[in-house]
C-alpha cells in the first residue's frame, strides 16, 4: 500500500467522496446546516395511513427514562396528610399486594415541598434546580401500571406491552414519521454510562417493525455510533478511490439489472457518508460555549455524565434527530445504580437526582431560550412509583419504599402542553389513583396526539393483528393539551 | 380447490343486479339467515348482548332488550330493528345497502319466518370478518393441476402459467447457468458455489446437471445450518430468558441442533412437529424427543415475575407465557392467530374466547426447565463434540505457550538470579485442629458453639459454629484460608470463615451459595462488598477444597480454589477495617447473631488467617501447587503489545472452549419440564382475577375436517392434553396444518409466499395469489409422506424457479409486485448468510456442525446477567452464523443491521431494509477488513501477485464470473494503488454480491 497520509479513528475527513453525485463545499454546507439555514433531506417515515393525521403540536421528542420506581411523594406529589400519618400503619383492611410483600408504616416525605414559580406547582426539594422550571412542567400525578415487577413494566412504559418483543414508542415514532434529516438516525438512545438498564437493547428494540427503526445507541464518550469509522485507520485516498470504484461497479450492475433497490443501495452509501461527517459534529460538545456547558453541570462533579447527555440530546435534535432517549439509571443489584430504592431513599434518591436535577433543568432552560421548547416535547418518566409507607416490618418506619403500580407521577414539558399544571391525583397517602386516572396507553396516545398523529391510525400489521403502541385502547389526555 | 366466494359478496351480486326476485329472499337459510348473523349477531347474540338483545332467535327478537321489542312480524314500520336500520343507527359505521335492507323489510312483511335454530354469528364471512366458511378453513381438496405447456417442468409450472395467460403475461425465460446455481446455492443452503462448481457446471452439458446439484445440495449438511434458521426465526428462538434478569440458556444449543438434524435427515414433518409439542411424553426415554421440546420453552420466560410475592401478579406473569405460547403454536403450524382471542372472541376469525382457553388448557402443563437427558445419549453425542473443541484447546494452549514460555522462564530465571524464593507465607493466626481448636500461632483460640466438636483433625459443624476471642491487632487487608468438605453441595447461603466486629455489624466471610447455588462468594454486611465471582459451582463433595480469598488494601477482592484462580476478582466498594479489641474470627458461620439457616455445615481441616492479601504464587504454594507461579501482572508487563492483544484474543476464545467442553458434557437441556396442570378458566376480559367456566383442553370448531373435541376431561393430565393436541395439529385432515407449511418453503424460496402473511391465514392476513396451487403443494407433502425436501426439490427444479430475475417493462406495469411470478424476483442475503458468505471467502468458514455455540459477548451476572459485545477473533467463532448464541439482549450490530430480528419477536418474514448504518457497518466493521484481508492472502496463495489474475480470480470467487474490460481497467490500477484487500472490501459492499439474482 501506498504511504499516503493517514487520517486516525475520530478525526474528520473528506467523506463525500463516497457519494456519487459530490456535493461539494462541504465546509460552507456544514455551516449552513449548523446554522439552520439549510437542512438535510428529510426522511419519511414507513406508516401506511401516514401521519400527520391532524396538526402536529410537537416535532420531536426528548424522553428521560428514570430506571428503578421514582417515588411520587418524595418528587411530585405533595401529600400533607402523609407527615400526619408518619409512623402509623394503613387502615386495617387494606392489605396492599407489594412485590416483596413486606408493608411497614408510613412514611412522610424525605424532601420538603415548595410552591413552584408563577404556577405554584408543588416539587420537591429532591429537585431544587429543576424546581426552577416548574412553570414549564405538566405533570401527571395519576398514573398507574398493570404489574410492579421492574422490566414488564418498563416494557409496558416504553411499547405498551408488559411482554418483549414489542416496538418502543421511539421506534413508532420512526416508523410514523421518519426523521428531519437523512444525516442521522431518527430515533437515539443515549444509556446511562454506568450500565445499560436490565433488558439492554430490548429497551429500544424495533419489535416487529422492521430493524431500521430500532434506536440507535449513542455513547457520549468514544465511538458515538457502531462502525462510524473504519476499523482500522486507512489512507484518504484509499477511501476515495473505493468509493469511485464501488460506485462504478454497482452503477454497471444497476444498468444490468434495473431494479430500484440497488439504486437505493447506492443511495444509502451517500447517506453513510453524511452522518460520517454530520455524527462528529453533533457529538463534539466542545463546539459549546463554557457558559453552557456549566448550565448543563458539564463540570466533572455528579452531573456530568447526564449533562453530557442532555446536551448532545439538544445538538441532536437541532440536528433533525426524531426521538432520544436517555436513561437515567442503569440495571438492578447492587450497590444500586438507578431509583430502586428498597433499602435507603435518602440514600439511594439523594444519589439519583444530584446527577440528573441540574442537567435536566440547563437543558428545559436552553431549549426554551432557543425557541425548540415551542415544537418539542419533553417526557420523563418511570416504570412505576413507590409505596407511602417502607418496605420493612409492619411495625417499623424503615428507610426503603417497594415498588407501587398503583399511583404514581410522571410530566411533560414542551410543546401543546398546559404548563404549570398539575393534572389527576392520588389519594391522601399518595397511593393510589383515584382522580382522572391515568395509564400508560393514555401517556402514549397524547404523546401521539401532540406529534400530529391519530393512535388508532398509526398500525402495523402483525401476525394478524393492526399493531398500536395503544393496544386496543388509550384516551387523549385532553386536560393537559394546550 | 375453488375458492368459494362469500355468500354476501354473492348475495350483493345478485340483488344489485336487479330487483331482489322472490326465489332469492324465500329461503331464510341463504338470505335472511346469513345476513343477520353476519350483520347483526356480532355484537348482539346470546353470549354478548348489546343493550340486551340477542337477535340470533326469533323468540328473542320479539322479546327484545333495554329498549323493548325489536321484531313486530308483518309490521316493518314499528318493529325497532327496522327503524334502526331505516335510521341508519344499525349496524353502527356501516349502514346496510339498499339490497339488503330490502331483503329485511320483506322478511319482516312476510311475518318473519324463521328457519332452524339460533344464527350462528361466525357462521358466514363477511365484510369485516371471517366466518366458518374462510378459505383456509375449508378441507383441502384434491386438485389435478391444469395443462402445461412443454416449458412446464413439473406441476408447480401448470398452476402459475394458468395465471400468467390469464393476465396475458409471458413468464421469463431460464436464467443464465452462473446465476442459476448460485441461486440453487443460496437458497439452498446459504452459501455460495465455489468459482470451481460454477465453472463446471457453466460448461456441463448433462441435461440433469442442474437436478443433481439440487440434489447434492438437499442433502448437505448446509441445507440444515440454512433451514433452520428460518424456523428458529419463526418459533422466536432464543437463547437467554429475557425480561429482566436475561439469564443465559447454556443448554437451549441442544434444541438447535435437533432442529438442523431433523431437517437434514428429511424427518416427516409431522413427526417433526409432533416431538415439538409432545416429545417427551411421545418417546419417553427418548433424548432427542425431549430436546424437540425446546421449541416449547423457547421464549422468553420472566425469572423475577415468577419470584414477586403478589399471587395476583404472579397469574397475570403466567397468563402472559400462556399467551406467548398459544400465540407461538397457533401460528407457528396452522397460521392461527389464537392468541387474539384471550380477552374476547376474536375480532376477524372464527375463534371463540372459550376456545383460546381451550388450546391454553392443552398447553396449561407446560414450564420451562432444565430436565435431564439420559446419560448414556449425552455422552454418545458429547463424544464426537468433544474432540474438535479439544484439539482448539490444545492448538490455542501450545500457541499461547508460545507467546507466554520464553517470557515465563526469563521471570524465574531473574527471580533465581535475585535468590527470590517464593516462601510459604506466615499466617497471623492457624488452626490445624490436631490440638483440639487452638490456634497454633496466637492466641485466637475457638470457643465451640451449639454442638459443633473437633474430631480425627477436623473441625465438624452440623449446625454449630466457633468463634475467636477479640483480636488485639487492627486488621484491614487479609487473607482468609481454609480446606473445607461441604456436607451437602446444594445448602445454601452458609458462612464458612472470615471476620466480624464483636456486634455482627461488620463481616467479611467466605460463604457458600449465597450469590448462586453451588458456588463461594465473598459476605460482607448487607453485600456491600459482595459480587459474584463467578467461579465454576462445586460438582462433587468427595475432596476437601482449599480456599483463599485475599482482600487488597485497594478493595479488590480475589478468590483462589485449589490454588488457583477462582472466577473473576473484582473491586469492591472498599476495604474494611475491624479496629483493633473490635474484631473476631468466626468459622462456620458468617456473623453473630448467627441465624441457623446462615450456617455452612462442612468439615473444616485446617484455616489460616493472614494480615495482608497474598500473591498469586503464594496461594498456589500454600495449596500445595509444586508449579513456579508466574503471575498475570508480572506476564503482562513483559509481553509486546501485538502479541498482547492475540494473548487477549486467545484467552478469551479458551474460556469458551472450556466452558464449551462442561456445556457439551451437561446432561440438562432447557425444554419443557411439565408440571400438573392448573385448571383452565375462561377469564372475563383475559382478566385472571375474573374466572368464569372451566374448560377441559380442545382445539378450535372452526376447522372443518377434524375434531376439536379431545375427548379430555379438565383434570387430564398434561401427557394427554399435549398428546391430543399434537395429534389434531398434525391430522392429515386438518386444513391448515400442511398448507402453512407449505407456503412458508414457498416464502423463502422466492421471497414472498403464495399468502404473503405466512403466519395468518385469517382474515387481516393475505389472500392466497395461486389458491390451486397452494393445495396441490398441501396434497402433495402429505403423498410424499410429509417430506418437506421433496417440496423444496419440485420448487427449485420448476420453470418458475429458474426465471430470469430481468424486470420487464411490460409485466411490472401490470403486476409491480410480482405476485403472478412472471420472474424470479432478486433476493438480498439474510445477515447470517452475508457473514458466512465473507467467512467461506476467506477461506475461513468452519463447518464443524453442532454443539454448543459460540458467545461474540463478554458476559457477567451482577443480579442480572449482562452483555458486553465483544470483536471476537478466532477459529471458533468462524462457524456458520447459525451457531452463534442467540441472547435477547445480546444483539450484534451488524447482523442488526442486515435485518436480523429480535429473537423475542415470531418472526415470519424477516423486513428487508436498505439503510445508512447498513452501508457503514459493511464499509467499517472490523470483521469486513479481516475477512477481507483473509481472502485476498487466499487469493494471492492461488494465483499469485499477477495482478490482472488477482482480479479476475477475486470476480470468480465472488460473483462466479470473470471481470469484463471497463471492470478490469477499473480494478487492477486499483488494487496497483491500494492493495487486494481493498478491493475484496469494495466486492463485499457491491450489490452484486450482495444479491441474489
Amino acid at each position: 500500500m501506498s504511504s499516503s497520509s493517514y487520517s486516525t479513528i475520530g478525526t474528520r475527513r473528506d467523506w463525500l467522496h463516497w457519494t456519487s453525485c459530490g456535493l461539494g463545499g462541504s465546509a460552507l454546507l456544514s455551516l449552513l446546516l449548523r446554522d439552520g439555514i439549510v437542512r438535510a433531506d428529510p426522511v419519511p417515515g414507513e406508516a401506511n395511513d401516514a401521519p400527520p393525521h391532524h396538526p402536529a403540536r410537537a416535532k420531536r421528542v426528548i424522553h428521560v427514562v428514570a430506571c428503578g420506581g421514582v417515588s411520587q411523594v418524595d418528587t411530585f406529589d405533595y401529600k400533607p396528610e402523609l407527615v400526619k400519618y408518619h409512623g402509623k400503619s394503613l387502615s386495617s383492611d387494606e392489605k396492599p399486594d407489594v412485590f416483596f410483600g413486606k408493608v411497614g408504616l408510613l412514611r412522610q416525605n424525605d424532601w420538603e415541598f415548595k410552591q413552584r414559580g408563577a404556577s405554584g406547582l408543588w416539587v420537591s426539594e429532591l429537585f431544587p434546580h429543576l424546581a426552577t422550571q416548574a412553570d414549564e412542567l405538566t405533570v401527571i400525578r395519576s398514573m398507574h401500571a398493570e404489574t410492579s415487577n421492574h422490566t414488564p413494566a418498563t416494557f409496558q412504559e416504553n411499547t405498551g406491552f408488559r411482554l418483549n418483543g414489542f416496538p418502543v414508542m421511539g421506534a413508532w415514532t420512526s416508523y410514523g414519521l421518519g426523521a428531519e434529516t437523512d444525516e442521522l438516525p431518527a430515533y437515539v438512545v443515549i444509556p446511562d454510562p454506568r450500565g445499560l438498564p436490565a433488558g439492554g437493547s430490548i429497551n429500544w428494540t424495533n419489535g416487529f417493525l422492521s430493524a431500521k427503526h430500532q434506536g440507535v445507541m449513542v455513547r457520549s464518550q468514544g465511538t458515538p455510533i457502531d462502525d462510524i469509522y473504519p476499523a482500522r485507520p486507512l489512507p484518504v485516498a484509499t477511501e476515495r478511490a473505493s468509493a469511485e470504484l464501488l460506485t462504478l461497479l454497482n452503477e454497471r450492475h444497476r444498468r444490468e439489472h434495473g431494479d430500484e433497490i440497488f439504486a437505493a443501495r447506492m443511495h444509502s452509501y451517500e447517506l453513510a457518508a453524511k452522518m460520517q461527517r454530520v455524527v462528529p459534529e453533533v457529538t463534539d460538545l466542545s463546539r459549546e460555549t463554557a457558559a453552557v456547558q456549566q448550565s448543563y453541570g458539564i463540570d466533572g462533579s455528579a452531573t456530568d455524565d447526564f449533562g453530557r447527555a442532555c446536551l448532545m440530546t439538544r445538538r441532536m435534535l437541532e440536528a433533525g434527530v426524531r426521538f432520544v432517549q436517555l436513561f437515567s439509571g442503569g440495571a438492578f443489584g447492587s450497590p444500586r445504580i438507578n431509583w430502586d430504592g428498597h433499602e435507603n431513599m435518602v440514600q439511594n434518591h439523594g444519589q439519583e437526582a444530584a446527577r440528573i436535577d441540574k442537567p435536566l433543568a440547563g437543558l428545559l432552560a436552553d431549549l426554551r431560550r432557543r425557541g425548540l421548547l415551542d415544537d418539542t416535547l419533553v417526557l420523563f418518566t418511570s416504570e412505576f412509583g413507590r409505596t407511602p409507607f417502607t418496605q420493612s416490618e409492619a411495625n417499623v418506619v424503615g428507610n426503603g419504599r417497594d415498588h407501587n403500580q398503583y399511583g404514581f407521577s410522571v410530566w411533560m414539558a414542551g410543546a401543546g402542553l398546559k404548563h404549570g399544571l398539575a393534572y389527576g391525583a392520588t389519594d391522601e397517602i399518595g397511593m393510589r389513583a383515584v382522580e382522572d386516572r391515568v395509564h400508560w396507553h393514555d401517556f402514549h396516545a397524547t404523546v401521539l396526539h401532540l406529534l400530529g398523529i391519530n393512535h388508532e391510525r398509526l398500525t402495523y400489521y402483525h401476525n394478524g393483528i393492526r399493531r398500536r403502541l395503544t393496544d386496543v385502547s388509550g384516551h387523549v389526555l385532553k386536560g393537559l393539551l394546550a | 380447490m375453488a375458492l368459494r366466494i362469500p355468500l354476501l359478496v354473492a348475495l350483493a351480486l345478485a340483488s344489485t343486479a336487479a330487483a331482489v326476485g322472490a326465489a332469492e329472499v324465500d329461503s331464510f337459510a341463504t338470505t335472511v339467515g346469513p345476513l343477520l348473523a353476519k350483520r347483526c349477531a356480532g355484537c348482539h347474540n346470546g353470549v354478548e348482548k348489546n343493550g340486551g338483545l340477542d337477535l340470533t332467535r326469533r323468540e328473542t327478537m320479539l322479546t327484545g332488550g333495554d329498549s323493548g321489542a325489536a321484531l313486530v312480524p308483518q309490521q316493518a314500520d314499528v318493529s325497532l330493528l327496522w327503524q334502526r336500520i331505516v335510521a341508519d343507527d344499525m349496524p353502527p359505521k356501516n349502514p346496510l345497502p339498499k339490497a339488503e335492507r330490502a331483503v329485511i323489510e320483506a322478511w319482516i312483511a312476510r311475518g318473519a319466518p324463521w328457519q332452524g335454530g339460533a344464527l350462528d354469528p361466525l357462521a358466514h364471512t363477511s365484510e369485516q370478518r371471517a366466518g366458518y366458511d374462510w378459505w383456509s378453513l375449508q378441507t383441502l381438496q384434491p386438485i389435478v393441476p391444469p395443462k402445461s405447456s412443454p416449458r412446464a417442468r413439473n406441476p408447480i409450472d401448470a398452476f402459475i402459467e394458468q395465471k400468467l395467460t390469464a393476465a396475458k403475461l409471458a413468464p421469463s425465460p431460464e436464467a443464465d447457468r452462473r446465476t442459476l446455481i448460485r441461486r440453487a446455492y443460496f437458497s439452498l443452503i446459504g452459501l455460495p458455489p465455489t468459482a470451481d462448481d460454477v465453472a463446471a457446471f457453466v460448461v456441463d452439458s448433462d441435461p440433469q446437471a442442474y437436478d443433481k446439484i439440487v440434489d447434492r445440495l438437499l442433502a448437505s449438511s448446509g441445507y440444515g445450518e440454512r433451514w433452520a434458521r428460518h424456523w428458529l426465526d419463526v418459533v422466536r428462538f432464543g437463547e437467554s430468558q429475557g425480561f429482566e434478569r436475561d439469564r443465559l440458556r447454556t443448554n437451549s444449543w441442544r434444541y438447535r441442533d435437533w432442529v438442523i438434524e431433523a431437517l437434514n435427515r428429511d424427518m416427516p414433518y409431522d413427526e417433526f412437529v409432533r416431538l415439538q409439542l409432545a416429545g417427551d411424553v411421545l418417546r419417553p426415554n427418548d433424548a432427542d424427543a425431549l430436546i424437540a421440546t425446546g421449541f416449547l420453552t423457547a421464549g422468553p420466560w420472566d425469572e423475577v415475575g415468577q419470584k414477586q410475592q403478589s399471587a395476583a401478579m404472579k397469574a397475570v406473569v403466567r397468563q402472559d407465557e400462556i399467551e406467548d405460547l398459544v400465540g407461538t403454536v397457533g401460528q407457528t403450524f396452522l397460521g392461527l392467530t389464537v392468541n387474539c382471542a384471550r380477552c374476547h372472541d376474536h375480532k376477524f376469525d372464527p375463534i371463540r374466547q372459550t376456545e383460546y382457553y381451550q388450546l391454553a388448557a392443552a398447553l396449561a402443563g407446560v414450564h420451562h426447565g432444565e430436565p435431564q437427558l439420559p446419560a448414556a445419549a449425552v455422552a454418545k453425542k458429547a463424544a464426537a463434540l468433544r474432540e474438535p473443541i479439544a484439539a482448539r484447546l490444545r492448538a490455542l494452549e501450545s500457541r499461547l505457550a508460545e507467546i507466554e514460555s520464553p517470557h515465563r522462564s526469563k521471570i524465574l530465571a531473574e527471580r533465581k538470579e535475585k535468590g527470590k524464593k517464593s516462601a510459604v507465607p506466615q499466617p497471623i493466626a492457624a488452626w490445624d485442629f490436631q490440638n483440639g481448636a487452638r490456634d497454633s500461632i496466637g492466641d485466637l483460640h475457638l470457643d465451640l458453639k451449639d454442638g459443633s466438636y473437633v474430631r480425627i483433625g477436623m473441625l465438624h459443624l452440623a449446625d454449630g459454629y466457633a468463634v475467636s476471642p477479640p483480636m488485639s491487632k487492627r486488621l484491614g487487608a487479609k487473607t482468609l484460608e481454609v480446606w473445607v468438605q461441604p456436607l451437602d453441595l446444594n445448602q445454601r447461603d452458609g458462612g464458612l470463615f472470615g471476620v466480624q466486629s464483636l456486634n455482627g455489624s461488620k463481616f467479611d466471610a467466605i460463604v457458600y451459595a449465597e450469590q448462586s447455588p453451588r458456588r463461594w462468594s465473598a459476605g460482607s454486611n448487607g453485600g456491600r462488598r459482595t459480587q459474584d465471582f463467578q467461579g465454576p459451582e462445586e460438582t462433587t463433595r468427595s475432596d476437601f477444597v482449599h480456599l483463599a480469598f485475599t482482600y487488597d488494601e485497594d478493595g479488590k477482592i480475589a478468590a483462589y480454589r485449589n490454588g488457583r484462580p477462582y472466577g473473576k476478582p473484582y473491586q469492591s466498594s472498599g476495604l474494611t477495617f475491624f479496629d483493633e479489641g473490635n474484631g473476631q474470627v468466626i468459622i462456620g458461620a458468617r456473623q453473630l447473631p448467627s441465624a441457623p439457616e446462615r450456617r455452612l455445615r462442612c468439615a473444616v481441616d485446617r484455616a489460616r488467617l493472614y494480615d495482608r492479601a497474598l500473591t498469586p504464587d503464594e496461594i498456589a504454594l500454600s495449596a500445595g501447587l509444586d508449579v513456579d507461579i508466574v503471575s498475570e501482572a508480572e506476564l503482562a508487563a513483559r509481553i509486546p503489545a501485538a502479541e498482547l492483544t492475540e494473548r487477549s484474543s486467545l484467552t478469551f476464545e479458551r474460556t469458551q472452549l472450556r466452558e464449551a467442553l462442561e456445556r457439551v458434557a451437561d446432561a440438562k437441556v432447557y425444554a419443557v419440564a411439565p408440571q400438573s396442570p392448573a385448571k383452565t378458566f375462561v377469564l372475563h376480559r383475559g382478566n385472571p382475577g375474573d374466572p368464569r367456566e372451566l374448560v377441559a383442553a380442545a382445539g378450535t370448531v372452526s376447522l372443518k375436517g377434524v375434531a376439536a373435541d379431545f375427548g379430555l376431561k379438565t383434570d387430564a393430565p398434561d401427557a394427554d392434553r399435549r398428546r391430543r393436541l399434537a395429534e389434531w395439529i398434525t391430522e392429515p385432515r386438518n386444513p391448515l396444518f400442511a398448507r402453512v407449511i407449505v407456503n412458508r418453503l414457498w416464502h423463502y424460496h422466492f421471497g414472498v409466499g403464495l399468502v404473503d402473511t405466512p403466519n395468518d391465514f385469517g382474515f387481516n392476513g393475505g389472500r392466497p395469489s395461486h389458491p390451486e396451487l397452494l393445495d396441490w403443494l398441501a396434497g402433495e407433502l402429505i403423498r410424499s409422506g410429509w417430506s418437506l425436501k421433496h417440496i423444496q426439490r419440485l420448487i427449485v427444479t420448476s420453470a418458475v424457479f429458474r426465471q430470469s430475475s430481468q424486470p420487464r417493462a411490460d409485466a411490472a406495469q401490470q403486476d409491480a409486485g410480482n405476485r403472478l411470478l412472471w420472474r424470479k424476483s432478486p433476493q438480498r442475503l439474510e445477515a447470517e448468510t452475508l457473514r458466512d458468505t465473507l467467512l467461506q471467502l476467506a477461506g475461513a468458514l468452519d463447518p464443524r456442525p453442532f454443539g454448543p455455540g459460540f458467545y461474540d459477548f463478554s458476559t457477567y451476572v451482577r443480579n442480572s446477567q449482562f452483555y458486553d459485545m465483544r470483536d471476537v477473533e478466532g477459529p471458533t467463532f468462524d462457524r456458520r452464523t447459525i451457531y452463534r448464541t442467540w441472547v435477547r439482549s445480546a444483539r450484534s450490530s451488524m447482523l442488526d443491521v442486515f435485518d436480523c430480528p429480535d429473537p423475542s419477536t415470531k418472526t415470519p418474514q424477516r423486513a428487508v431494509t436498505t439503510t445508512p448504518l447498513q452501508a457503514l457497518s459493511l464499509l467499517n466493521n472490523s470483521f469486513v477488513f479481516r475477512t477481507a484481508d483473509r481472502f485476498a492472502a487466499r487469493v494471492e496463495q492461488e494465483v499469485g501477485d499477477d495482478r490482472q489474475r488477482q482480479v479476475a480470480q477475486v470476480f470468480r470467487h465472488t460473483l462466479g464470473r470473470t471481470p469484463d474490460e471497463a471492470e478490469s481497467a477499473a480494478c487492477e490500477p486499483f488494487v496497483e494503488q491500494h492493495g487486494l484487500a481493498a478491493l475484496c472490501r469494495v466486492i463485499f459492499n457491491g450489490n452484486e454480491l450482495l444479491f441474489v439474482d
